[in-house]
């Protein structure tokens, strides 16, 4: 039974890493076929959670069951863990301050877009003052 | 008292991240932990918590683990996926930004719906209005224009869980 556990736990963590690495290829040609800073910000996400964040856990979850190398799997597992933890809390920080800061200092204009929300009540302030 | 339990909430957390960190549970990494919990937690409990009653709350918790379950496997999958469908076809998206209103009362809730809906591909927050409690959203994909309808699509299901949480 407990080996049962153990083998499930290993081939969810090396599907996990494997899925990480397919959605990075993808995230990187998702990069080159949009052609807008907002919109490469998305494919970016791609790559910082599901090919970043993703393949951490699996990493974590592999280690957990290999034996022979003994209570170093405890210090691979939990730096796996915490910098897994931490990319998932910092990681939308840095796309905030890029997409805020791009759009503050009008260097791209979000082209193509159906509506631009932001621009109208920049605008309604600009013209009330 | 406030101050003091608001350290030993802090306490609690940072010595278990340590020891999950390092990896070992020996007497020296044990104190090591708990010494710099101590100073860290002492430092910081006025800025960071604000009612330490909320820390000691389990059933806030139970949401936590609940949210985090759910998010980091329903919606971030369906949001991956989308995102990977626009990727192979590309002519088929309608980006554009929305306005999404939001009526959690704690800078955490605000912090956490943002972070959430940034952490899904497919939607970034891109400015935040604080007096006005609205998000502009930079959605890649836009089915409604109007900002209640916007809401309902991106972010309701964070603020439900956000509030729950952290309000």
């Amino acid at each position: 039974m407990y080996e049962l556990v153990e083998a499930i736990i290993y081939y969810v963590g090396i599907v996990m890493v494997i899925l990480g690495g397919i959605l990075d290829l993808i995230a990187s040609i998702g990069m080159n076929r949009f052609k807008n800073f907002y919109l490469r910000l998305h494919a970016a996400t791609i790559g910082s959670i599901g090919g970043g964040f993703y393949p951490l856990i699996g990493i974590g979850l592999v280690v957990l069951t290999i034996h022979s190398l003994g209570t170093m799997k405890y210090y691979v597992a939990g730096i796996a863990f915490t910098t897994a933890f931490f990319l998932l809390i910092t990681a939308p920080t840095g796309s905030h301050a890029l997409a805020q800061g791009a759009h503050r200092a009008k260097i791209v204009l979000p082209e193509p877009a159906v509506v631009n929300r932001l621009l109208e009540d920049e605008e309604k302030v600009e013209g009330g003052e | 008292m406030n101050k003091a339990l608001a350290v030993l909430g802090l306490i609690i957390p940072l010595t278990l991240l340590y020891i999950i960190y390092t990896g070992s549970y020996s007497l020296f990494e044990l104190l090591l932990g708990v010494i710099v919990a101590i100073i860290v937690g002492y430092l910081f409990a006025d800025a960071v918590v604000k009612h330490p009653g909320k820390i000691y709350n389990p059933i806030r918790w139970f949401w936590l683990l609940i949210y985090g379950l759910y998010y980091l496997t329903i919606i971030e999958a369906k949001a991956h996926w989308g995102v990977i469908k626009l990727i192979i076809n590309p002519k088929k998206m309608n980006p554009g930004i929305v306005r999404i209103p939001y009526y959690v009362k704690t800078d955490y809730a605000a912090v956490t719906i943002a972070n959430s809906i940034t952490n899904t591909p497919g939607t970034v927050v891109v400015d935040i209005d604080e007096k006005n409690k609205k998000m502009y959203v930079h959605w890649i994909k836009i089915i409604d224009t109007t900002d209640e309808g916007a809401r309902k699509h991106v972010s309701e299901t964070f603020e439900k869980y956000a509030s729950k949480i952290f309000d």
